[in-house]
């Protein structure tokens, strides 16, 4: 037995659900690129098999920062990217931690931030040199920089790296793009921004069994990322069916 | 379809029962057309015998149940199907949710296979119990756009029929129109 | 014809491969791991932390020792871990588990030599992670939580993946019976699906806030966990085993469980 072959039947719960090691699994994340910047949403559900490991999971994680404090919610922008965790969570959380060291290496170097696309080419190279050996990642980098304005990247555990305006990544991906593509514009202003990711999310949390827990909202912008709530999903969904009307296939009636 | 080619582009995937109730079907190729038709039969049986027309949930209730006895059977029928009725008494639409294991439920909108997960949000975020057949259109091309756009095999469009209480309307459908991914 | 060896002719011996002589090549295999069952759980509270967990070890249905303790004191000065500061606690594969206490343990020793002062909680909960990852396609086997006082004194709990995601939490229950305690942890000390009485009708009622709680709640409430477990779980029983870490250092007590 080679040793992917090993570590397939020791921890993929998908080709073989009594595998002794659960990792946790399952996500809905989205980030599109707007008017105001860059708006980045997940949920926070971390599963191992049907169990639910965790429901207050952070799956964004902030890349490139010399000064890496606690990450609290406040009106001040922090200057930085943003990474965002889909699949293995020890993967993303190992892997982006290292895109970080790489990134203030950079700075360090350079005198001067690195590019999204760069550091999005590091991810990339990263994960392609492992292509084959099990990793599990689907991630989004955004960030904003003088060179490039806006900018947003798709990288995974297969290789790929897309430059792009919107992605919605992990097992709920769907059921975000039906409602992100049906009500999206450029010309969004923050707020409404802010609403429709924060909506895309609750319905892929809805429709998506391996997705729910908190909605977790940032906005990057010119002079960095402001964080924009951790918040309970079941008052929010209560509050968008009972004021809009929404979700009329959960009724009162048996 | 048969293998990787396109045998009819513009297939009726839809039987009428009786007056005001319509039944779409999908599913394995011979079973959808066999299984709707011999449905179909039986309901019109049912209505000359009869000369009354069963309810859309007395139709419901009858095809589950020849689902599941077909399910038990040597060969069983590989049929998904939705159906959707106007009661002629109460004269208010009815929508029922049927899978090839004869699930059954009632629902305000639905949808089989890969269309599931791309159309349920958007139906959840947009109908709403007092809907009107006008923003109804609007909403099914809001979901035909989004398959359009990210269904990764090609779209070839959709065939609409509306019931009412005064019987089953085909309407004019655009099909036509070139969605871009934003 | 004759037959040198007296075997009927026109029957093989078994010098020549025209017959099968061997059973078909089986594909042997090494199973590294193994469960030894077992329960943990860690709470935290505005000045303390606690780690808890069973002393049963087990391989399959036979019970293999009463008094296996799965809380460990990291970083102590000698073998009795007297001067340590964080607390770990390992369930899952027992091999694995006490592999990665001596690695963590001997880390957090290096480090306080060679800096001059001992490790945060903080820096510690980061080291594990990478420990973990370190053996991302070999995993340990394991589920462990670190517990300690962070740098404001108040009470710091980490739970980690076999492979090293970690999180840092309020509460958490691991290992056999975690599917059991976690939801009553959840409700017990998170306050989830509590609600305030008579704050209102339906959508209106105001959630329970959770606050952190005191020593002697928390306790009780360890207690509980266990001796219910005790009752649903086979791979949980024997002793249950307390460590609780405050700014006056670390302590221990051991509670009797059920012996079937």
């Amino acid at each position: 037995m080679n040793h992917s072959a090993f570590l397939r039947a020791m921890t993929d719960d998908h080709s073989n659900p009594s595998c002794p090691i659960k990792l946790a699994h399952g996500t809905t994340t989205l980030a599109f690129r707007f008017q105001g910047g860059i708006i980045v949403c997940t949920d926070s559900r971390a599963t191992a098999g049907s169990w639910i490991a965790s429901q207050t999971v952070k799956k964004v994680i902030p890349v490139s920062r010399l000064s890496r404090g606690e990450d609290k919610a406040s009106d001040k922008p922090t200057p930085g990217l943003l990474g965002t965790m889909a699949g293995g969570a020890a993967d993303c959380q190992y892997w982006l931690r290292y895109l970080s060291q790489q990134c203030t290496l950079h700075e360090i170097r350079h005198k001067r931030r690195i590019t999204v696309a760069a550091a999005s080419k590091i991810l990339a190279n990263l994960t392609y040199a492992y292509k084959g050996y099990g990793l599990s990642m689907g991630t989004m980098l955004a960030g904003m920089t003088p060179q490039e304005g806006p900018a947003l990247y798709y990288i995974d555990s297969d290789g790929t790296r897309l430059p792009g305006n919107m992605f919605c990544v992990g097992s709920g991906q769907t059921f975000a793009y039906g409602v992100l593509d049906a009500n999206y514009r450029y010309d969004l202003s923050e707020k409404e921004a802010l609403d429709l990711g924060r909506r895309a999310i609750l319905a892929a949390m809805h429709r998506d069994a391996y997705s729910g827990g908190f909605i977790n909202c940032y906005h990057v912008k010119e002079e960095g990322w402001v964080h924009h709530g951790f918040d309970d999903m079941n008052p929010i969904f209560w509050k968008t069916k009972l004021d809009h009307g929404e979700f009329s296939n959960v009724t009162s009636q048996l | 379809m048969r293998g990787p080619t396109i045998l009819k582009a513009e297939d009726d995937k839809t039987k009428q029962l009786n007056k005001s109730t319509l039944m779409a079907f999908s599913g394995e190729a011979g079973d959808t057309v066999q299984f709707a038709e011999f449905i179909q039969a039986n309901i019109q049986l049912y209505s000359m015998r009869n000369d009354t027309e069963l309810s859309p949930a007395a139709v419901a209730n009858f095809v589950r149940g020849e689902l599941a006895r077909s399910l038990r059977s040597r060969s069983p029928y590989t049929v998904n199907l939705l159906l959707g009725g106007v009661d002629p008494i109460s004269e208010k639409p009815h929508l029922y949710w049927l899978d090839y294991l004869a699930s059954l439920a009632e629902v305000p909108y639905a949808a089989h296979g890969y269309a599931q997960y791309y159309c349920l949000s958007l139906l959840d975020k947009h109908h709403h119990p007092e809907i009107s057949l006008d923003e109804g259109l609007k909403l099914l091309d809001m979901c035909t756009d989004e398959l359009k756009r990210r269904l990764p095999i090609d779209f070839k469009g959709v065939l609409v029929k509306v019931v009412t209480k005064d019987g089953v309307q085909v309407v004019d459908f655009d099909n036509d129109k070139i969605v871009r991914p934003a | 014809m004759t037959s040198l060896m007296g075997h009927p002719s026109g029957q093989t011996v078994g010098y020549s491969f025209s017959q099968p002589t061997a059973a078909p090549v089986k594909e042997h295999s090494f199973y590294p791991y193994t469960d030894n069952g077992g329960s943990t759980l860690g709470i935290t509270g505005s000045d303390f932390a606690i780690l808890a967990g069973d002393t049963r070890s087990t391989s399959g249905y036979s019970i293999n020792s009463r008094m296996v303790p799965k809380v460990f004191k990291i970083g102590g000065d000698d073998e009795t871990g007297k001067g340590a500061h964080i607390l770990l606690s390992v369930v899952g594969f027992a091999a694995d588990g006490n592999a990665l206490k001596e690695r963590l343990d001997a880390v957090v020793k290096m480090y306080k030599y060679q800096h001059g002062k001992s490790m945060s909680v903080t820096a510690c909960a980061q080291r594990l992670s990478t420990i973990l990852y370190g053996k991302r396609f070999f995993p340990y086997y394991v589920h462990v939580i670190l517990a300690g006082l962070d740098e404001e004194g108040k009470g710091a709990l980490y739970s980690y993946d076999p492979v090293g995601s970690y999180e840092r939490e309020e509460c958490r229950a691991a290992g056999a019976a975690s599917s059991l305690i976690m939801p009553f942890l959840d409700n017990q000390v998170k306050f989830k699906n509590q609600y305030v009485p008579g704050s209102g009708e339906g959508h209106a009622l105001q959630p329970k806030k959770a606050e952190p709680l005191p020593r002697e709640t928390v306790e009780q409430l360890v207690r509980d966990a266990f001796t219910s477990a005790v009752e649903r779980h086979i791979e949980v029983g024997d002793n249950l085993q307390m460590m609780i870490i405050t700014r006056d250092g670390i302590e221990e007590i051991f509670h009797p469980l059920k012996k079937d």
